[in-house]
């Protein structure tokens, strides 16, 4: 029947859709603090089940990429945040505090992971050092039913996050909880065991259908070019482990930490704690943020770190590099320092050079060493990685970031390489680009809301124990900081397109549903997608137009 | 009869023939769905009127009829008089375009609003006579290219000022006078509810992008009624038997310029020095709007920033459609 013969009725027998040059599409844009955090968490997602009240589904969405909320929620230097649209508008969403909040939260009301209806094959994976790594590899195969066994060296599991993180920034308790949590998935732990030593590696092999290496980076890295050893020398990590171990070793009044990492920055906190009265870090690298467009200039540690350091009494002398140990035979006098002019060379190496004339002397009575670190591979070359024969590594022994959550992400990619490897198929590549930049995004749309910050203890109190220093929000703040998220490239159900529409070819699907488009109506005028505050709908061309 | 949305009446539904982006359509389905079943709808000849109701096919779903151009309000003077002792609840609403109110249907309206009738006037303000080809009205703004106000050497446009419409009908010891956008859906539900709480007679002036007659993007519809308000061009107030009882404050004031060169109407005054003048005028104009009403300081509920918001969830919507399951 032509188009153009009408009987009295509804206009609905007419068809305006094919008026249309384009199109409109609902489709999820993945948001730039997704992309931004090393674990892929879908932080847009959980922050919008909170929003709805639904705490426990907010854990859960959370976890299906990091078991460590609590964990990382306190000492991520979390990108997410650095990448968040809303940085545009006001102030990043301050994921970090709703990400610890969660974590506290499925403490306090005992959330457990769930556990594999079936196993998934009778695979059994191994998996070296109990690091955030390991445990993430671990975590996200036991999740889907592998069997797996994971070695460590140590007493007590959680690899630097146990004894490199001091507890003022991390308690045991925090990290413990949520160990426990993946061995309730039925993963086994063994402690005391080095591989290479008490079972070789080898053997490992053999034990297991495919083998994780995450051994982290336990062995100090200390430059060659000044000599710093000897009688009133130690190594940051070596002093971090044994406070960690819980050990309170007495201090001397004066003393020098060496770096412009975290690591120097933790090492210099904790001698304050221990009593040492005038501790010093001396850092070749300038400060975060003063050398612009030469990263590589500043120093690692994060700016907050750098301030509470400072706040307690940590003096910072930047843009300093030693040139030896002063002594007067064995006793250790302190250090000869020099400025620097630069600190890598061309090639991006480690290369300081000092300026002569202006050396200057720092009294010390103990010098700290902590200029970083490197794995410990001795008795593990069989573990050297080999995707095609099932040898895995990750997490810092491999390089890359050095935060837990890039181990945390880079361990459940070794899990995804690893069940791709079992299962005889091509592994998924986890990372994804942010497609929700801000320019897709009607930020209008928005009211400005300041963000929520959180107290710290009181400088001179913290410095008497290890009690932890940052505290978290309240649920009522935590609860609006969800509600600041911009919820970019996904769709919040604002009913925008809905009330907008001219031709009704907008379907309200009802809550949770979202929407659908009638395209046998829709004009295709696009003010839906012009209109939509989280870039949800594009426009594309219809074909043949 | 059309229930695909169980949230939504759709007391104008699809299948309609306004053009791509039509403000007009959009405004008179947020207006219909607010005001629900319980209704009769008075058309006055205009856009409206045509690309609803063409070839025998009607988009509406709640009672409904049209008479001529100028009349619509003393029809519904009449439906409402006649209505007056029979059982039933409807309320009666009259529609009509700019031309059908401002002008030839003024007379009708007046008359509706002097004696008294129980009725809402909602008029669909497109600054011109859309229907017939984009002719000049009472609305159409100082300096406006229409086919008859076209612009050139001895012509800014339209030469002569906007009617206040506003003013003429709260002139009428009128209960309820306002005005509402389609940029701000909060406002224009509360202030459609609102005028459905009162009785007697009623007049609601809604602002409605034309894509075609004012030369914009279809997409832009929205983005142009939100200017004409953050510009102080279209002032959202209400009126209670004269008296100024509600303003929307200007959360940020806009330059006329952000909603004139959208629009290809404003075209030619950003040609030259003559422009130039214009546009200088049509901000003196805007000025005078905010200084009358008060448009940056007044204390009142709400502002374009809040009543602009959009949240997860939505901001209100609809009584559920009838007899379907919400
Ligand atoms: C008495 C009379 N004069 C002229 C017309 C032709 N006519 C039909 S619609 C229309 C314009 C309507 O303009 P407006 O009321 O502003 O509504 P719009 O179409 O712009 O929405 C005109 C002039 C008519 N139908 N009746
Ligand atoms: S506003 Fe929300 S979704 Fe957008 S980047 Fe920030 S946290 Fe992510
Ligand atoms: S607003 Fe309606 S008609 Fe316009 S593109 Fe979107 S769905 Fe289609
Ligand atoms: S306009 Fe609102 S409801 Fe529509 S897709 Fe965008 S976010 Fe969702």
């Amino acid at each position: 029947m032509s188009r153009l013969r009408f009987d009295p009725g509804s206009s609905t027998a007419y068809r305006t859709g094919d008026w249309r040059r384009a199109r409109p599409i609902y489709a999820d844009r993945w948001p730039p603090c997704g992309a931004g955090c090393p674990a892929g968490e879908d932080i847009q997602a959980y922050l919008a089940l909170l929003q709805a009240g639904r705490e426990e589904a907010a854990w859960r969405k959370l976890t299906e990429q990091n078991p460590f909320p609590a964990v990382c929620g306190r000492i991520c230097p979390h990108p997410c945040e650095s990448a968040c649209n809303r940085a545009r508008v006001d102030e990043a969403v301050a994921i970090h505090q709703v990400e610890r909040h969660l974590g506290d939260l499925a403490r306090g009301r005992g959330f457990a992971h769930d556990r594999p209806r079936a196993a998934a094959a009778e695979r059994h994976v191994g998996v070296v050092g109990a690091g955030p790594a390991g445990l993430s590899c671990a975590y996200q195969l036991a999740r889907v039913g592998y069997r797996v066994t994971i070695y460590d060296a140590a007493s007590e599991p959680g690899g630097t996050l146990r004894w490199g993180v001091p507890d003022y920034r991390l308690p045991k308790d925090a990290l413990l909880h949520e160990v426990e949590a993946i061995l309730a998935l039925g993963v086994t732990l063994r402690l005391g065991v080095r591989i290479g030593a008490d079972l070789s590696a080898g053997e490992l092999r053999t034990r297991h259908d495919a083998v994780f290496t995450a051994i982290g980076n336990g062995l100090p890295l200390v430059p060659a070019e000044a000599d710093v050893t000897g009688h009133g020398v130690d190594s940051g990590i070596a002093f971090l482990r044994r406070v960690n171990a819980g050990e309170r070793p007495s201090l001397p009044a004066r003393v020098a930490v060496i770096g412009a990492g975290n690591t120097a920055i933790d090492v210099a906190r904790c001698a304050r704690r221990l009593g040492a009265a005038e501790v010093t870090i001396v850092s070749p690298q300038d400060r975060p943020g003063h050398r612009p467009g030469q990263p590589a200039e500043e120093m690692t540690a994060l700016p907050t770190e750098i301030a509470q350091a400072e706040a307690e009494g940590v003096r910072l002398l930047l843009r300093l590099g030693v040139q030896r140990l002063v002594r007067s035979g064995e006793h250790l006098d302190g250090l000869q320092l020099a400025y620097v002019d630069h600190v890598f060379d061309d090639a991006g190496r480690f290369r300081p050079v000092l300026y002569e004339g202006t050396e200057t002397f720092l009294p010390a009575d103990r010098v700290i060493v902590a200029t970083g670190q490197q794995p410990d591979w001795s008795g593990l070359d069989v573990l050297q990685p080999d995707p095609a024969a099932g040898i895995f590594a990750g997490g810092d022994c491999v390089g890359g970031a050095r935060t837990a959550v890039a181990a945390i992400g880079s361990g459940h990619q070794a899990a995804e390489d690893v069940m791709a490897y079992l299962e005889g198929r091509a592994p998924v590549e986890l990372g994804r680009a942010a497609t929700a930049s801000f320019d897709t995004l009607h930020t209008h749309y928005y009211r400005r809301v300041p963000r929520h910050t959180s107290v710290e203890a009181d400088t001179d109190e913290r410095q008497r124990d290890f009690r932890e220093v940052q505290s978290g929000l309240e649920s009522v703040a935590v609860a609006a900081e969800a509600a600041r998220c911009l919820s970019c490239g996904v769709c919040m159900e604002c009913d925008n397109c809905w009330h907008f529409c001219p031709d009704a070819a907008v379907i309200k699907l009802g809550p949770g549903q979202r929407y659908r488009f009638d395209y046998e109506y829709c004009k295709g005028c696009g003010i839906c997608a012009a209109e939509c505050p989280t870039g949800h709908i594009r426009m594309e061309a219809e074909s043949g137009t | 009869m059309d229930r695909r949305d169980p949230f939504r009446l759709n007391a104008l539904t699809s299948g309609h023939r306004a053009c791509s982006g039509c403000g007009q359509a959009m405004a008179a389905r947020m207006v219909g769905d607010l005001i629900g079943p319980d209704a009769i709808f008075v058309n006055a000849t205009g856009c409206l009127q045509v690309f609803t109701t063409h070839n025998a096919q009607s988009a509406w779903q709640v009672p409904w009829l049209h008479s001529v151009f100028a009349n619509a309000a003393a029809v519904a003077s009449g439906v409402e008089a006649a209505r007056r002792g029979l059982p039933g609840s409807e309320r009666v609403v009259v529609q009509a375009g700019d031309g059908g109110t401002f002008d030839i249907g003024l007379q009708c309206l007046s008359g509706m609003i002097e004696r008294g009738h129980d009725a809402l006037f909602v008029c669909y303000d497109n600054e011109a006579y859309m229907n017939t080809g984009v002719q000049r009205s009472g609305s159409t703004p100082h300096a406006a290219r229409t086919t008859t106000s076209p612009p050139g050497r001895l012509s800014e446009g339209k030469r002569h000022l906007k009617k206040d419409m506003l003013a003429i009908v709260a002139a009428h010891h009128m209960p309820y006078a306002a005005t509402a956008s389609v940029a701000f859906f909060p406002d224009l539900k509360a202030k459609v509810e609102k005028a459905m709480r009162l009785r007697g007679p009623r007049f609601l002036h809604v602002f409605s992008p034309c894509p075609l007659g004012w030369d914009h993007d279809a997409a832009a519809s929205v983005q142009v009624a939100r200017l004409a308000v953050e510009t102080g061009l279209f002032p959202l107030v209400e009126l209670e038997y004269g008296a100024v009882t509600g303003v929307m404050r200007l959360a940020q004031r806009r330059p006329v310029e952000d909603y004139l060169r959208l629009q290809g109407r404003f075209k030619h005054l950003f040609k030259d020095a003559h422009g130039a003048a214009e546009l200088r005028h049509l901000q003196a104009l805007a000025d005078a709007n905010i200084r009358r009403y008060g448009l940056l300081d007044a204390t009142t509920a709400w502002d374009t920033g809040e009543a602009g918001r959009a949240q997860r969830g939505g901001r209100g919507g609809y009584a559920p459609a009838h007899g379907a399951a919400s």
